[in-house]
């Protein structure tokens, strides 16, 4: 393979076309849905059609096919990119020509996808990244894998008068792979209630859209004859409410653990040698490249139940990614010494922290305050709705609000060294971000007027992807803190990616 | 390693208490005093407004409760505001930009020269009047990390931006 291979404006494979037709006809059908929908059911009642045969009907539908396959031909015929120097150029658009130029230096992930089409047909697509507006990323849809790999390696290579094949195909190790087993005790054990409030917003959104067809379907009264035991024991009443705890706590976990599947099948990270490699999925395949410096904070989380598994969870944040992609930098499942290997890794000579520090008493008041507060509010409602006997419900509010404050206080801490800032904290789950200090933009000291009198002031230390907070410490420390970080920022002139 | 080294960061870095933060020009009180007399106008307005027009008995046995609160609000909006007034105030250091603000809620935000993206100057209407102007700083940070600053004279708008441009310009190191 030559270096050159990218220097001529190149148009993607030709089974872009395909992909593109796809995607269109996806997202064609996609916003029409619901017009569909009501003009399917008025047709079957042919009330207002009557002049519409469906012979007609089958010749508009192929009239929109056509022209969906002329704009996905034309868009993939004026879809053009190259390489030159140190740039990447592309030209788009069908009547409004678009041009785009990203400088090599200023990518801060490449990443190969492959949906399930994708895969049928042997292509991935290549998304390039900035640290720029949120929708400055750029999308290859079909290019063959080789080239694509090619073209990776090509944009991670800073001059191009340095050679690059042996760089990435050859030097690569993979770092750690998360066996099936793992991925499902991790499913397992996952925040059931998150996803638990997915599937009733889902189902709920589906009933409200469908309402009228169910209620045609006489689904209700099917439901409770199925579930209807005697309605006047008070116990199968209880019963009743237990069989629909119980299937909501299976099917939320069923979710859980396919929804870890889906998103994490056969997670790898592979270590080249300037970068990292992410490798995960199975519908959509993705394979993300992360590089080290760009990397704005790392969050490792893990809680006491997956402490026990062994179960980490390091997420590494970057500047200004879209939404959807930041769950994809998220690598799951790690054992506490892949955990500290990856460490070591993104994050040169950073070593676990040996003197921590804790926020000032205070701090527990705050929490107090922010959790005692809306028992009163809880106590009022439930009285009015449930009566006197709700009251007994108090005694597991007050003990889960104790726990609360004295878990968070516990687990807070932070310090300080030459080079990283990390902050541990969370309730149930045990979270530590790290952050290097170069890459601070930004540091505030916050305090309210009453915190004043104490002496307490919080730490805000601005980054690209993630605001972190040393909460609630003497008003010393803190502006000592804040010298110090400065201090470090403008001392060294180093660049924050 | 630790942060125990504190004897270097607390005897011989530049600190944070040793700097003189400077008011904002005494001029931008006028604006504020604007801002709040329209809105003011506005909410009596209406509630007079109200007392002629509404037809809802309720409200018109309420007219005279409603106006107290609103006059309360006022007042108390107004003394948090002017009192406010003195906590905005900014410095400028060799590397950074320091602005406090706050009454109730006070901070004070450092934004180090090297990280700041683009600096911009913008003056409305009523600053015009007045020769003051808004600088607004921002960083490549999360929301929160840039710096609005109201109230300066025009000037020291000018002077500031002047010197941090060259900064940014003058210096490959950044971007």
């Amino acid at each position: 393979m030559e270096t050159n291979q990218f220097s001529e404006p190149t148009r993607q494979s030709s089974k872009g076309i395909l992909i593109i037709f796809a995607l269109k006809t996806f997202k064609f059908f996609k916003s029409f849905f619901l017009l569909f929908l009501a003009f399917g059911v008025s047709f079957s009642r042919s009330k207002y059609f009557e002049n519409l045969s469906l012979s007609l009907v089958v010749l508009i539908g192929f009239g929109i096919l056509v022209y969906l396959l002329v704009v996905a031909f034309l868009n993939y015929w004026n879809f053009k990119f190259y390489l030159k120097d140190d740039d990447f150029y592309l030209t788009t658009g069908i009547l409004n020509k678009e041009s785009t130029v990203i400088s090599k230096s200023k990518i801060q992930n490449v990443y190969i996808k492959q949906n399930f089409l994708q895969q049928l047909i042997d292509v991935v697509s290549l998304n390039i990244e900035t640290a720029g507006d949120t929708d400055s990323e750029i999308e290859i849809r079909a290019l063959g894998k080789s080239v694509a790999l090619q073209l990776k390696a090509e944009l991670f290579t800073k001059s191009s008068n340095t050679p690059l094949q042996n760089e990435t195909l050859e030097n690569k190790k993979v770092f750690c792979r998360v066996a099936p087993k793992r991925l499902l005790l991790e499913g397992i054990s996952q925040n059931h209630l998150r996803n638990f409030l997915i599937i009733v917003s889902f189902v709920y959104g589906l009933y409200y859209e469908f309402t009228s067809y169910i209620s045609n379907l006489e689904f209700e009264s099917r439901l409770e004859e199925l579930i209807n035991f005697k309605d006047d024991i008070a116990s199968n009443f209880v019963i009743q409410y237990f069989v629909f705890i119980v299937f909501g706590i299976l099917v939320t976990l069923v979710f859980s653990v396919i929804k870890t599947f889906v998103i994490h099948f056969n997670l790898e990270v592979v270590e080249h040698q300037k970068t990292i490699e992410i490798n995960k999925g199975l519908f959509n395949k993705v394979s993300l490249s992360l590089v080290p410096n760009r990397i704005q904070n790392i969050v490792i989380k893990t809680n006491r139940f997956k402490q026990y598994l062994n179960l980490h969870t390091v997420s590494v944040k970057q500047a200004m990614v879209h939404k959807k992609q930041r769950d994809n930098f998220v690598i799951i499942a790690l054992e506490k010494n892949q955990v500290n290997q990856l460490l070591d890794k993104l994050l040169l000579n950073y070593s676990t922290p040996s003197a921590t520090f804790k926020p000032h008493a205070y701090y527990k008041r705050i929490l107090a305050f922010r959790i005692f507060i809306p028992i009163p509010i809880i106590n009022m409602l439930g009285y009015l709705m449930f009566g006197s006997a709700f009251l007994w419900f108090n005694i597991i509010l007050v003990v889960t609000a104790m726990l609360y404050v004295y878990f968070a206080y516990k687990k807070a801490y932070y310090s300080i060294d030459d080079n990283f800032v990390t902050i541990g904290g969370g309730v149930i789950d045990t979270v530590t971000s790290i952050l290097e200090i170069h890459k601070i933009q930004a540091v505030e000291l916050k305090q309210t007027i009453f915190q004043k009198r104490h002496h307490i002031t919080s730490v805000y230390i601005f980054t690209a992807s993630k605001t972190l907070k040393i909460p609630y410490i003497l008003e010393k420390e803190a502006k000592a803190i804040h010298d110090f970080l400065l201090f470090k920022v403008e001392s060294q002139a180093k660049d924050w990616m | 390693m630790n942060f125990t080294n504190s004897q270097i960061y607390s005897d011989t870095l530049p600190s944070i208490e040793d700097v003189v933060l400077k008011p904002i020009s005494k001029q931008y009180i006028k604006i504020i005093l604007i801002h709040k007399f329209l809105m003011y106008a506005m909410f009596f307005a209406m509630l007079i407004f109200g007392k002629f027009f509404a037809q809802n008995q309720v409200f018109q046995d309420y007219f005279w409760v409603l106006l107290l609160i609103i006059c309360l609000f006022c007042a108390a909006n107004l003394t948090v505001a002017l009192l406010a007034f003195r906590t905005y105030k900014y410095a400028i250091r060799e590397h950074d930009i320091i602005y406090a603000q706050g009454l109730i809620f006070r901070s004070i935000t450092t934004v180090p020269i090297v990280r700041i993206q683009h600096i911009e100057e913008s003056r409305s209407w009523l600053s015009r009047q007045f020769d003051l102007a808004t600088l607004n700083i921002y960083t490549a940070g999360a929301s929160g990390s840039d710096l609005i600053i109201k109230g300066l004279e025009h000037q020291e708008a000018r002077r500031i931006n002047d010197f941090i441009s060259g900064r940014i310009n003058g210096d490959k190191s950044i971007f």
